[in-house]
């Protein structure tokens, strides 16, 4: 039964002038992945967005099913392929709670280790991507974006020391994690934060107080209090709107109340809040990542054995949902159990996809170069979106 | 002046400075990667060629043997002739510039107005482009096009009018000889170095070039990330090297122009025929003074790039005008 | 550090602007001067870390020699994009893979045919230069797979280390780390 009202495209007042309606394709170097807005423009002012969103849908709910507890971590790593660390963490905490599994103190602080390198990552793919959008490619833009990921590089050398791997780890199973600490990674680690920390400092330099800069992230892109606790939006997107709702500090978990750290939030609601919220991120990841490497207890990694056989973990009768605090929102997983080596049921709230919900809302009146800025600040990832 | 009959030494001269505009522009385009990269931590063109010497010869032939396409509902004659149309100014700009004391193709008499009136006809070819390839994008772009320099080159003009008015001279060597010699304490005559109306001048220079260039941060017109090189976005092969010449020829041109109105063109230390060097050194300074902005900020959007212009720009360069225009009365009737 | 507010007046904001476009540009010519961090890949070759996930490689035993594979196709079962194939050679002492084949453009590099293999036979290199122009190269049979085993560095990992790893320590009461078990082995 499909709701006629909800399925309506919001459309702005008929103005009088000539509409144009133009694709914003599934390939274009702004879409953040694979996204069609179809953009109805009244000269430069866009009347109307519809957002057609499926062109990477992978079938991860299936494969869900499909894929043992053994197996799936290291596909759930793909949804959000930027910040992989915390997907995966979403169904391991998942299976950990219907399961009823307990975690060791250490291999909790090694998930807040890694959740909080991940999300420094991600907001420095963010910083670079946003920039490039505004900017161009050949501009200041892509200047932003190589030293966003001159950084981003020497986090994912320290996740390469630790994993093996760069992008997509396969580092947490059921009942812990997979790796330990190698020799002289906690130094290594620092020095990489200490370098970060200096060099959001230039970044900082070079746009805060731009009024080119500026001009086009304020007053662009607001979205209201009210409009951002009614549609479903998290993450930094709902902290730039003044709510302070932070899935770390709502419902602590991985020993997350063991740590000291502000929640950002700005009251603003537009894009430079949204901004401002996530430069500030990164200075709280970086406290987290100092407790962690200053608290990180002994002990062992995993409460369970070491995966020796594919049907190794098995989950008893239940269901139960875990939520993670991503880069992008609140990452979900839903999971019902029936006692097999599989899950029953796998459903991932990806954070990306209800955020993409409140476009629609914000993005009339605005201008063809604003619907940009104003996707980059929401920062989409379609891995999460489509799945 | 050898005796040969005039059109014939016209024309040597005129195909010399042609292919010399056309090499010096391939080579700019890697001089501006290779800048760039720098300010990225990272090495422009560095294979093909001994630290990517070859690289524009490279992009040059591949541009050459690219397949010709031209959209079905594209109308044919305005999108062949756009290039050209673009082309053409672009070059001609280079005519009235003096290289060196008398080396010049032509050194008319209103130089510099030929110079501002033929760099504004480019427009013409760019909507063009927008119009013949039949294309939304490339429409929008155009559009914003005509709307972002039109109204940019009022304060270009005047900008660059103001070492006009303190030379008292509309010819290009006339404004570089009056910057020759030195005040006190060594300081070159440059228009540069006049206290506040020169400096101010050279930055609304650049700043007006920048958007008369589309360059960022005034670069709405390709937007990469929107529209995806803009009115370019049908062309390939051949016909988008005419436009990137042109636009990169536009380029060198405004630079050389800008040397000449604030940097004293050909004077330097050493012999006058090593003038000409000075005077392509200090082009590509203001190139890549330009190329250090692009690649420095993030870009406006187009009614704030208006906004400036008609609010800023043009009340801030009237002013400049008038005040040069004062000084220069105050000293020929009364003061030093 | 907050935006200043509008009300400053005209040259209030030129001064900010021209403030703003110097410090931005300072940050641009600081780093015209810095280093590149470019590697000139393939001339330099690159450190790997010791865990690094290359390619994956068949073993032979240190001692004996012998292949290490016994065929047990348990890599197979957990692989999860379902690329490892064996079929098992039943001998008197020990069994062997008759054949083992991986097809390397599909492997996820999820480490996880290592995590379980329980001689150690299958591990992964420090190195992923295998890059074709025919896809079917990567389609490993196991003589590939051995001399792919002998061509590079081997990583650190192997499926007895990152069990030990992970298992927890059989003395240890400390934190009531086991909690209820929810399944067999």
């Amino acid at each position: 039964m499909t709701d006629p009202e909800a399925r309506k495209v919001i459309e702005l007042g008929y103005g009088g002038s000539e509409r144009l309606t133009m694709n914003m394709g599934p390939q274009h170097p702004s879409a953040h992945g694979v996204f069609r807005a179809i953009l109805t423009l009244e000269g430069e002012t866009v009347a109307a967005v519809d957002a057609v969103i499926g062109y990477l849908h992978r079938c991860h709910e299936k494969l869900g099913e499909s894929l043992t507890y053994t197996q799936y971590p290291s596909i759930a790593s793909k949804t959000d392929y930027v910040a992989a660390m915390t997907s995966e963490l979403a169904y391991v905490r998942a299976a950990e709670i219907v399961g009823k599994f307990e975690v060791p103190k250490r291999a909790q602080y090694l998930r807040v280790l890694v959740a909080e390198l991940q999300r420094i990552a991600s907001h420095c793919l963010w910083l670079g991507t946003w920039c490039l959008d505004m900017g161009g490619a050949l501009g200041g833009g892509a200047t932003v974006f190589l030293y966003c990921i001159r950084e981003r590089e020497t986090v994912l050398d320290l996740f390469e020391a630790l994993v093996g791997a760069r992008l997509l780890y396969g580092f947490h199973q059921v009942g812990g994690t997979r790796y330990d600490l190698p020799a002289g990674w906690t130094e290594k680690c620092r020095k990489t934060v200490d370098t970060i920390d200096q060099r959001i400092n230039e970044y900082e330099d070079m746009l805060e107080g731009n009024a080119f800069f500026l001009v086009r992230t304020q007053g662009v892109g607001v979205i209201s209090r009210e409009l951002a606790q009614e549609v479903g939006i998290s993450g930094p997107l709902i902290r730039g709107s003044g709510v302070a709702y932070d899935v770390r500090r709502a419902e602590p978990y991985s020993s997350y109340e063991d740590f000291d750290f502000k929640v950002p939030v700005e009251t603003a609601g537009d894009c430079y809040a949204r901004y401002r919220v996530r430069m500030q991120e990164f200075r709280e990841s970086i406290k987290i990542v100092r407790q962690a490497l200053d608290g990180l207890p002994e002990g062992p990694i995993s409460s369970r054995p070491g995966v020796k056989s594919v049907g190794q973990v098995r989950v008893g009768k239940g269901e139960g949902y875990a939520r993670v605090e991503g880069a992008r929102g609140e990452v979900g997983c839903y999971l019902v159990a029936d006692g097999g080596a599989k899950p029953y049921r796998m459903k991932w709230r990806g954070a990306s996809f209800s955020n993409l919900a409140v476009l629609p809302h914000i993005i009339p009146g605005h201008k063809v170069a604003d619907v940009v800025a104003i996707m980059g600040s929401v920062d989409p990832v379609f891995g999460e979106v489509d799945r | 002046m050898p005796d040969m009959p005039a059109p014939l030494y016209y024309f040597i001269v005129a195909f010399v400075v042609l292919n010399a505009v056309i090499g010096m522009v391939t080579y700019v385009t890697l001089l501006e990667r290779k800048f760039a990269a720098r300010m990225q931590s990272r090495i422009g063109p560095y294979r093909v060629g001994p630290h990517g010497l070859l690289q524009p010869i490279a992009d040059a032939l591949k541009l050459m043997m690219k397949e010709d396409v031209v959209p079905t509902l594209a109308d044919r004659s305005v999108y062949n002739l756009a290039p050209i149309v673009f082309l053409v100014p672009c070059m001609l700009i280079f005519a009235t510039i003096p290289f060196a004391p008398g080396l010049g193709v032509a050194d008319l008499n209103i130089g510099i107005l030929f110079f501002l009136a033929v760099s504004a006809m480019e427009i013409v070819g760019l909507f063009m482009a927008g119009w013949g390839s039949n294309n939304k994008y490339a429409l929008l772009s155009a559009m914003r096009a005509v709307n972002q320099i039109i109204s940019y080159d009022l304060p270009f003009i005047f900008a660059a009018l103001v070492p006009v008015v303190l030379a008292g001279s509309l010819r290009l060597s006339d404004i570089a000889a009056a910057q020759a010699g030195f005040w006190p304490w060594l300081l070159p005559h440059w228009f540069i170095f006049y206290p506040v109306i020169g400096q101010l001048a050279f930055i609304a220079y650049i700043v007006t070039t920048l958007a008369a260039e589309n360059r960022v941060p005034f670069d709405i017109l390709e937007a990469e990330s929107e529209l995806v090189a803009g009115f370019r976005v049908e062309y390939s092969g051949m016909k988008f090297a005419l436009i990137q010449l042109g636009e990169y020829a536009h380029a060198i041109g405004t630079s050389f122009l800008g040397a000449l109105l604030f940097l004293g063109a050909w004077s330097g230390p050493g012999p006058a025929w090593l003038g000409a060097f000075w005077f392509l050194l200090k082009a590509m300074l203001v190139f890549l003074i330009i190329t250090w902005i692009r690649w420095s900020f993030v870009r406006i959007r187009v009614d704030q790039i208006l906004a400036i212009s008609w609010k800023l720009m043009l009340p801030a360069s009237l002013l400049l005008l008038m005040g040069s225009a004062a000084w220069v009365a105050w000293r020929s009737a009364g003061g030093a | 550090m907050a935006p200043e507010t509008k009300a400053r007046g005209f040259v209030g904001e030129l001064v900010d602007l021209v403030g703003a476009v110097t410090r931005a540009m300072r940050v641009t010519l600081i780093n015209l001067f810095r280093k590149p961090v470019t590697v000139h890949y393939p001339d330099v070759t690159r450190e790997y870390p010791d865990r690094f996930r290359g390619v994956l490689a068949l073993v032979y035993d240190k001692e004996t020699g012998e292949e290490a594979c016994i065929g047990c196709r348990l890599c197979e079962y957990i692989c999860p994009p379902q690329v490892i194939k064996v079929e098992m050679l039943k001998a008197e002492k020990r069994n062997y893979a008759k054949t083992f084949t991986l097809e390397l453009y599909a492997c996820e590099f999820c480490e996880l045919c290592v995590q379980v293999c329980p001689t150690d036979a299958i591990i992964m290199m420090k190195s992923f230069d295998v890059a074709t122009a025919d896809r079917r190269e990567l389609l490993f049979d196991k003589d590939r797979l051995h001399a792919v085993g002998l061509q590079f560095e081997p990583s650190w990992a192997t499926g007895n280390l990152l069990r030990d790893m992970q298992s927890p320590p059989k003395a240890a009461k400390t934190e009531g780390a086991h909690g209820k078990a929810g399944g067999s082995e």
